[in-house]
């Protein structure tokens, strides 16, 4: 209760509202108790956990193999990388080689699904700015994404796709040439959607200055990703950790620029995924280009039995990094999982960053910062 | 950059913008909907149109099933549950259930990998809405039935012959450590 | 209409009823045939026209089930809505919540009292017409500040709230776009500013002179931020506040609400057309009043509705404004510009007869440039993304 403008007598005091958990714009089940005067923001304080499903500790109970599937449901919008990063951890306990076809099918179907991603992303934060437009526009691209996925695994959201030693299906070249005819497709979409969206003057107003988040701030609060590219720091899993064949790929690293208003505001986060989209699809022409012929899996015996160790393996999500920091006890069940994800440290800056801007920037910086449910409560 | 001239700016950039999208989004309404209206207004039912490898409802060809387990052991949800039984005069293994809970399936086909004759597979079906909880349990062995002894030197019987086939072209689709056809092609 | 029924009672059509009651009866059937047989049925294809509309600008299909095309879709989603229980929350108050959508909806159709069809389809021609139509429109601030108050809701206060604040700002750029046609035409009556245009294109006022034509968009902005239209819809941002000020409310009371801004997006339209763009004129092609009485209706009806579909497309275009932003621009760029439009218009009248006609012909060569540009960007988009196409609009 904060009495403001004594001197006239008046009486106010804050509100305290919960944006959450049943909104249409918190991206997943999540809850912010916000105190608001009038419209403007003196606190607001993240309420997790409306998701949570136990996946680490489900971790210890199944065999390595069938945990696979599991990790998709860490974020589901973004299944790939968690198969990856779990099947690296593993590989590296066991010592594993992963087979250089396998490599390539891993990394055309990464990309893939970063761009479905950050199709979500950038379509859903339009909608929470009120475009409702481009929202569709990217979810129809993303349809076509999922129609190959389909094609080379057989599912649309949680693939099981990536396991330990390769992939589980090799790519065929009647899905090789869609991907390329989808690819030459969508280098004009998001043109039109940067004349639709990103280069609309109210939107630019909403978010230009908006949520500026500091390089110091960036990197003490463990931002990663977009969110601390957009902050103007070249960080990337890909480049400065890498892993896989990422070392002989050519793309560029986006990073803010401040192009409207200040460096690391909700613009220039939007800006790096609609550029990472960009880059992905270089990527991708890349790796059809370089295919190499070969077995997509290597050997792996059926009961996987890793040697008694931990590792930690990372990969670039598109919410940042991710992590699987696995403890193995020489048995075929992990003795430990255990999941870091971006998105659960986003949420320790929504606090300080809510201080004195408006409800309506709230919901652009939670769309800015493209929290996502699933991977916050795991 | 004066103060005047930044408001013309601002006025001449909202007015251009506006423009732009709004001869984006008219151009969209001569183009092709995406939308597939399902289920009345397609040519096609949806599940001829799905791939080979969709990972839709599990189906089970109990006439090639060998009884191995090997679905049971690898299922990470523990949603299939076989009973195997010994019929004590003629000494013939047979089984007295196969139940699969569609409903705790997960659907990541790990089953079907393990499978050795590519008897428990995904099919294209994907409408499996049930009006109680007890029609979400699928038994695939409602009357007992003996298992499956695949021959050395392929399958004679002719009425197996089909089936030996489709259960080995779903397994061909998974990749395998010695290469496989794609590769060769590809 | 009033001098329809005086020629019916001195013919002795209701011999023994006093006067006023043969009035009181008249103005009730002509309230509901007005309601029922135009409002109701526009209001509800309107709805349904707007999905359709939006849907096709986002690749997708729109409701095309219920009916031919789905164009009885509003008549299901009314009966859907009439028969769903309607819920009073225990803690709001009891006597403003169900009352706050009639306010509203009393609001907008108070103003078709002044609407003018043809030169003779008008309820009544009050001669202080357009300014008896911006009062109206204003009853709805209050029902939105009932509804938001009532709810017994943080979301729907900060919904009402926003919204009265809206919409009282935005009545002053609307308002001097006005009275710049006003001092054009000489009077405040609807039918009186329709007759000081003509049935061309350069005879209307949109096109008089540059100052009009700049005074037009003011009013059309301000006309879709006082009807709660994207990009100033942020009393019912969804993302943001839920529903904002209809938060609480369910079935036909919801409906209620939406019922009068698809209503009111015909008034701004027809608000429009009246003002700027001619009205009913019609060229001189026949005698025959009833013929020339249609042709009048179905123009100033096309007229006014395609400015509703371009409010329908400016929603599917532009996302929200923030509510600070909003206020900013009513009060730093539409007010002043509203005010230059105006004493440009003054000047304008002392200019001579041919100056004026350069200017007016400079405005529309400077209109239909414009359209062709536009068209030309349309197909460089289709060159750009290389769709495939589909002209048909049933689908």
């Amino acid at each position: 209760m904060t009495d403001t403008a004594p001197a006239q007598g008046f009486f106010t005091e804050d509100m305290t509202i919960s944006v959450g958990p049943q909104h249409p714009s918190t991206h997943g089940v999540l809850r912010f108790v916000v105190k608001t005067d009038g419209e403007v923001i003196s606190e607001a304080i993240p309420d997790v956990g409306y998701l949570h499903r136990s996946i680490e500790k489900i971790g210890e109970k199944v065999t390595y193999h069938g945990y696979v599937p599991y990790t998709d449901r860490a974020d589901y919008l973004a299944a790939m990388f968690a198969n990856q990063a779990f099947c690296m951890a593993a590989e590296k306990l066991a010592g594993t080689e992963v087979t250089r076809r396998g490599e390539f099918c891993r990394v055309i179907a990464c990309e893939l699904n970063r761009l479905a991603s950050h199709l979500i992303s950038v379509g859903t934060f339009g909608q929470d700015i009120g475009a409702m437009t481009p929202f569709v526009h990217a979810l129809r691209e993303r349809e076509t994404i999922n129609n190959l996925m389909e094609e080379i695994c057989g599912a649309r959201l949680t693939y099981n796709y990536i396991r330990i030693g390769g992939v589980g299906y090799d790519i065929l070249p009647e899905t090789l040439a869609k991907i390329t005819q989808f690819l030459d497709h969508f280098g004009p979409i998001v043109e039109e959607f940067n004349r639709l969206l990103s280069g609309n003057k109210i939107f630019i107003e909403r978010l230009a200055g908006v949520a500026v988040v500091s390089k110091e701030d960036a990197l003490s609060y463990n931002l990663v990703g977009p969110n601390l590219r957009g902050s103007g720091i070249k960080w990337d899993i890909r480049r400065d950790i890498p892993y896989s064949i990422y070392p002989e790929l050519d793309f560029e690293v986006p990073v803010g620029t401040a192009q409207v208003g200040s460096l690391g505001d909700s613009y220039d986060r939007f800006w790096v995924r609609i550029r990472e989209m960009q880059e992905s699809v270089k990527i991708l022409y890349q790796c059809l280009k370089m295919l190499p012929k070969g077995p997509a899996i290597s050997k792996v015996p059926k009961k996987f039995r890793p040697p008694a160790g931990e590792c930690y393996a990372r990969v670039e999500a598109p919410r940042g990094d991710m992590g699987f920091y696995v403890v193995s006890d020489g048995s075929e069940y992990p003795y430990r999982v255990r999941i870091r994800t971006g998105s659960y440290t986003a949420m320790s800056i929504i606090d300080k960053l809510s201080k004195g801007i408006m409800v309506a920037d709230l919901i652009a910086l939670i769309g800015s910062l493209d929290v996502d449910a699933p991977e916050i409560d795991r | 950059m004066g103060v005047v001239a930044s408001y013309l700016k601002d006025i001449k950039d909202t007015v251009a913008s506006t423009f732009e999208g709004m001869s984006i989004t008219f151009s969209h309404l001569m183009r092709r909907p995406m939308t597939i209206q399902y289920p009345d207004k397609i040519p096609v039912p949806i599940q001829e149109t799905l791939p080979h490898r969709y990972r839709g409802i599990l189906e089970v060809d109990l006439d090639i099933c060998t009884g191995c387990l090997a679905c049971e052991r690898d299922c990470p949800i523990t949603c299939i549950t076989i009973g195997i039984e010994m019929n004590k005069e003629t000494k013939q293994r047979y089984f007295s259930h196969f139940d699969i809970d569609v409903c705790k399936c997960m659907y990541c086909g790990l089953c079907s990998e393990a499978c050795p004759t590519g008897a428990i597979r995904h099919s294209q079906e994907f409408e499996g809405a049930s009006y109680n909880p007890a029609g979400l349990v699928r038994h695939f062995a409602p009357q007992a039935q003996n298992l499956y002894k695949p021959k050395k030197g392929g399958e004679t019987e002719p009425k197996l012959i089909t089936k030996v086939d489709i259960g080995q072209k779903y397994l061909d689709e998974f990749a395998t450590p010695d290469g496989g056809g794609a590769a060769e092609e590809g | 209409m009033q001098a329809f029924i005086d020629q019916m009672i001195k013919d002795g059509a209701f011999a023994g009823v006093p006067r006023e009651v043969v009035y009181a009866i008249a103005m009730v059937v002509t309230a509901l045939v007005v309601l029922s047989v135009f409002v109701a049925p526009l209001a509800g294809v309107t709805s349904w026209l707007e999905r359709r509309v939006w849907a096709r600008m986002q690749s997708r299909v729109g409701p095309n089930r219920v009916g031919p095309q789905g164009i009885l879709q509003w008549l299901a989603d009314g009966i859907k809505n009439i028969m769903k229980e309607d819920i009073i929350p225990t803690a709001a108050d009891q006597k403003l919540f169900p009352l706050a959508p009639y306010v509203v909806f009393m609001g907008f159709l108070c103003s078709f009292v002044v609407i003018p069809f043809g030169a003779n389809l008008i309820v009544a021609d009050l001669n202080i017409g357009i300014l008896y139509l911006l009062a109206v429109t204003s009853l709805v601030v209050v029902g939105i500040l009932m509804a938001g108050w009532a709810s017994n809701n943080k979301w729907s206060l900060l919904g009402g709230m926003r919204s009265a604040a809206q919409i009282v700002s935005y009545e002053i750029p609307a308002g001097l776009s006005v009275l710049t046609v006003v001092f054009l035409a000489g009077t405040l009556s609807m039918q009186g500013i329709i007759r000081a245009q003509g049935w061309a294109p350069w005879d209307w006022f949109m096109f008089h002179n540059p100052f009009t034509f700049c005074a037009f968009f003011l009013f059309f902005t301000a006309a879709l931020a006082e009807g709660n239209r994207t990009p100033f819809d942020i009393p019912e941002a969804e993302s943001e506040l839920v529903a904002g000020y209809v938060t609480e409310y369910s079935g036909m009371r919801f409906l209620f609400f939406f019922f009068a801004e698809w209503g009111n997006l015909y008034v701004i339209g027809s608000v429009a057309t009246t003002l700027f763009m001619g009205g009913w004129q019609v060229p001189p092609v026949t005698d025959n009043p009833v013929l020339l009485g249609m042709l009048q209706f179905v123009t100033f009806f096309l007229k006014a509705y395609f400015w509703v579909f371009v409010a329908m497309w400016v929603r599917a275009t532009l996302p929200r404004v923030r509510v600070d932003q909003l206020m900013a621009l009513c009060w730093k760029y539409m007010v002043p510009l509203s005010f230059i439009c105006m004493l440009g218009t003054i000047g304008f009248m002392f200019m001579d007869e041919n100056g004026r006609r350069i200017f007016g012909a400079l405005t529309l060569g400077f209109a239909i440039a414009t359209i062709i540009n536009f068209f030309r960007r349309v197909g460089f988009q289709f060159r750009a993304a290389k769709p495939e196409l589909y002209w048909k609009p049933h689908i």
